[in-house]
């Protein structure tokens, strides 16, 4: 009577138990303490050589400085904030190819662009020296681990605090111990197609008399493409958006002198955008090859835009000819004329080119090489080595002033206004200020805003971005013949996704922890078992219980 | 490892209502239907107060504690009495005698609440990596409860199925169980008004079973001896 009974009762009650547990498993719910976006470090091959942080998934338990040198860390992440971090340890730790689980490295907050009331007043100028050579080390080496960057933040701040409190127990947090656990979970990085280049040109064309041949051309060109250590973050407000933005600037003064047929100059002006400028400037290399031999005859000299932006008292123009060069003392002598009216000076910086040698450190040297006359103006006073000062993780809004770059439009558009119309020596001021050809701070701000919100290494800038299509509208808002040109890098970079994440950081309690809460459970379930037996049958039963083989033993026998 | 943990507190939630139905000579009598039967009932009578409070309570837009929100919540508390009332009376059961009768509704009344209550969040939650104490606070808690639920049952099987009992003792088993009845009330109140901790409100839960369990037991120990 009784079996199918409880039978029944039992698979009624165990359908429902199932059907309970499948309905709750389908929900979903966030189970981590915090979730963090953290910026991968840049993962790429240079002639096959393989950079960067090659991994991107990461899940081991977090410690921080300071660390008993012989610790292994191979199977622990290591968050620092960037001013403790010291970098011999770090450049030992990579040279002699150490294992470690996975780098986390802090920013502080001014850095970003949602810097709010967090982070100490930081020395920028401390954080711009260490992170250069903290880039410079990364970016060189091969890290067979997964190396992130975040922002400091007060959830950072409690969880370094916690592991510095465990550390000073000396107790590594490990699976048994307790601690953090940070968890990236991404797939592993893909290689990326080669990236494509878009180099835009916009023309203003001179006023023609009639039957005279072609007009001269004077080109004005900046390179508007990054790389750095975080691709998503590098954003390079000063190399080279704050060229980007001047050159607009000069567009828009000029499209107002050359709207109407009376103010027309008798040059024609070429603005050029390229890209590829990290990459020896290899996208100026190719918008030049792309040119009729006659335009790029006719042009007689070029002006090209880097860094603009940091600059105080000392604009560098740098040239590939010798200074004596009777064109570049001419440009020069146009340039230190209106500097001297403006209240700076500017420098000559000689750097001859070595046609063997694959380096173009600055983009005038692409044109020398085409043999047209250019020079670079640049707030930078020597030139970078590769793959520096192309926008790393210091040049962000802050790096670039908008005052800085409105005297360079300033400086450049009345040298090049006095040329075109003939003031040359004249004491004159044709974009003054508060008049309707004066320098409009707002739209340099305002473009300048965008460019630091716009992180633009070549690999992962589309053709369809949102933002080559601004670029192309506004050129197209102030130049005619709007022409974009999409190429393929050439050379041997291969670049890797995978450049942003979100981390998650668990606190979790241990092995031990568990075992410990499994003993007591066990403890705590028999002693109730033997209270309720006693209390309602006897303390004669419970001791039955352990019997029953003897009892059972005595009465068959 | 988090599975380690979810069977832990899974056991420390559960474990009791297994060993309370073993360890007692509820396994000998086999009063396991009468413990569905009240798990059961548990459900439709949470139903029906989910319905009363989803028509009665307006959503709250302050944290605050709100004096005639927690009234109502009171009243509808006492469907919960309403539907122990029925299981304990209205439900057939075999010949089992009244002692073991108000154990097996209150086993089955406390585990469909515990699984109701606790089974969701312990599954989803404490699977995670993340650790919290919380799940080990909700297990303390369903200890706490299933000591309440025997409590309120052996009052309530006293009052409902017992009909000679002494005189001076009906009010004290009316007062007693009209404070289980709203000790869900009482802790909600706590932990709002006074703003407890959890683990204050949790130890407050454990205690107060505990001395209810004991005054239950006196007074149904005092209502056996003219039988």
């Amino acid at each position: 009577m009784a079996a199918p009974a409880t039978t029944e009762a039992f698979s009624l009650s165990y359908s429902m138990f199932s059907l309970l547990l499948i309905l709750f498993a389908c929900v979903e719910l966030g189970d981590a303490a915090s979730a963090v976006h953290v910026y991968r470090l840049i993962q790429y091959d240079l002639a096959g050589v393989p950079l960067g942080s090659r991994i991107s998934h990461l899940n081991h338990h977090a410690t921080s400085l300071p660390i008993d040198p012989n610790a292994d860390l191979s199977r622990s992440a290591l968050v620092v904030p960037l001013l403790d971090l010291d970098l011999s340890f770090l450049r030992d730790y990579i040279t002699k190819k150490k294992p470690l689980g996975g780098l986390v490295i802090l920013l502080p907050q001014k850095l970003s662009n949602k810097f709010g009331d967090f982070g100490k007043h930081v020395d920028l100028s401390r954080v711009k020296s260490v992170l250069n050579e903290l880039e410079d080390l990364l970016v060189h080496a091969e890290l067979p681990y997964p190396v992130y960057f975040a922002y400091e933040s007060s959830t950072f701040d409690s969880l370094l605090g916690d592991i510095r409190g465990k550390n000073f127990s000396s107790q590594p947090a490990t699976s048994t111990n307790g601690g953090y656990k940070l968890v990236i979970s991404t797939s592993e990085a893909k290689k990326l197609s080669p990236p494509t280049i878009s180099n835009f040109q916009g023309w203003l064309p001179g006023q023609k008399d009639g039957d005279s041949e072609q007009l001269p051309t004077i080109a004005i060109v900046a390179s508007y493409d990054t790389f750095g250590a975080a691709p998503s973050l590098s954003v390079g407000s000063d190399s080279n958006g704050s060229g980007v933005a001047a050159l607009l600037e000069i567009a828009r003064l000029f499209s107002r002198l050359y709207s109407n047929p009376k103010t027309r100059g008798k040059y024609n002006l070429l603005f050029g955008l390229t890209s590829g400028g990290p990459y020896n400037y290899n996208g100026t290399q190719k918008w030049l090859r792309s040119f009729d031999q006659r335009v790029r005859e006719s042009i007689d000299y070029a002006i090209c835009l880097n860094s603009v932006g940091s600059w105080d008292n000392d604009l560098w123009m740098h040239v590939s000819k010798p200074p004596e060069n009777v064109y570049i003392k001419e440009i020069y002598d146009g340039f230190s004329e209106v500097a001297q009216d403006m209240g700076f000076s500017i420098n000559v910086k000689h750097k001859k080119i070595n046609i063997s040698n694959p380096r173009v450190a600055w983009e005038h040297e692409q044109f020398s090489r085409f043999r047209v006359t250019a020079l670079t103006l640049s707030g930078l006073s020597a030139a970078p080595e590769f793959l520096q000062s192309t926008g790393n993780l210091h040049d962000t809004r802050k790096s670039a002033d908008e005052k800085a770059i409105a005297r360079t439009v300033k400086l450049v558009a009345e040298s090049l206004a006095r040329q075109i119309y003939g003031h040359k020596g004249k004491k004159i001021d044709i974009f003054a200020d508060g008049s309707s050809l004066a320098v409009n701070s707002h739209h340099i701000r305002s473009w300048l805003d965008l460019l630091s919100r716009t992180p633009r290494v070549a690999p992962f800038l589309s053709k369809n971005n949102p933002f080559i299509a601004a670029l192309k509208k506004e050129l197209s808002d102030h130049t005619v013949e709007v022409h974009v040109q999409n190429e393929v890098l050439d050379g041997a970079f291969t670049f890797y996704d995978s450049t942003e994440a979100t981390l998650n950081i668990y606190q979790v309690a241990g092995v031990t922890f568990d075992f410990l809460f499994l003993m007591v459970l066990g403890s705590y379930l028999i002693v109730l078992f033997s209270f309720l037996v006693i209390t309602t049958r006897g303390l004669d039963d419970l001791i039955n219980i352990f019997r029953r083989p003897a009892v059972r033993k005595s009465k068959s026998a | 490892m988090t599975l380690f943990h979810f069977v832990n507190c899974a056991l420390l939630t559960f474990g009791p209502h297994v060993v309370y139905y073993s360890a007692t000579p509820l396994s000998e009598y086999d009063t396991l239907g009468t413990s569905i039967k009240a798990a059961v009932v548990y459900l439709l009578t949470a139903l029906i107060k989910l319905v009363c409070l989803a028509t009665f309570l307006k959503v709250p837009e302050n944290e605050g504690f709100d004096p005639y929100q927690e009234v109502m919540k009171v009243l509808i508390g006492l469907v919960d009495v309403a539907g122990l009332y029925f299981a304990l009376t209205q439900l057939t059961h075999r010949n089992i005698s009244q002692n073991h009768k108000f154990q097996a509704v209150g086993l089955g009344w406390a585990f469909a609440d515990s699984v109701l209550h606790r089974l969701a969040p312990l599954w989803i939650g404490a699977r995670g990596l993340e650790f919290t104490w919380e799940f080990i606070f909700q297990g303390l808690e369903a200890n706490a409860n299933l000591v309440m639920t025997l409590s309120l049952a052996a009052l309530g099987s006293l009052m409902w199925l017992r009909k000679n009992k002494p005189r001076t003792l009906i009010p004290i088993i009316y007062a007693c169980a009209f404070l289980l009845a709203t000790m869900p009330s009482i802790t909600s109140y706590l932990r709002k008004a006074l703003e407890w901790q959890t683990r204050e409100v949790v130890g407050f839960e454990i205690f107060s079973s505990l001395v209810m369990a004991f005054f239950s037991w006196q007074l149904f120990s005092a209502c056996q001896r003219p039988l």
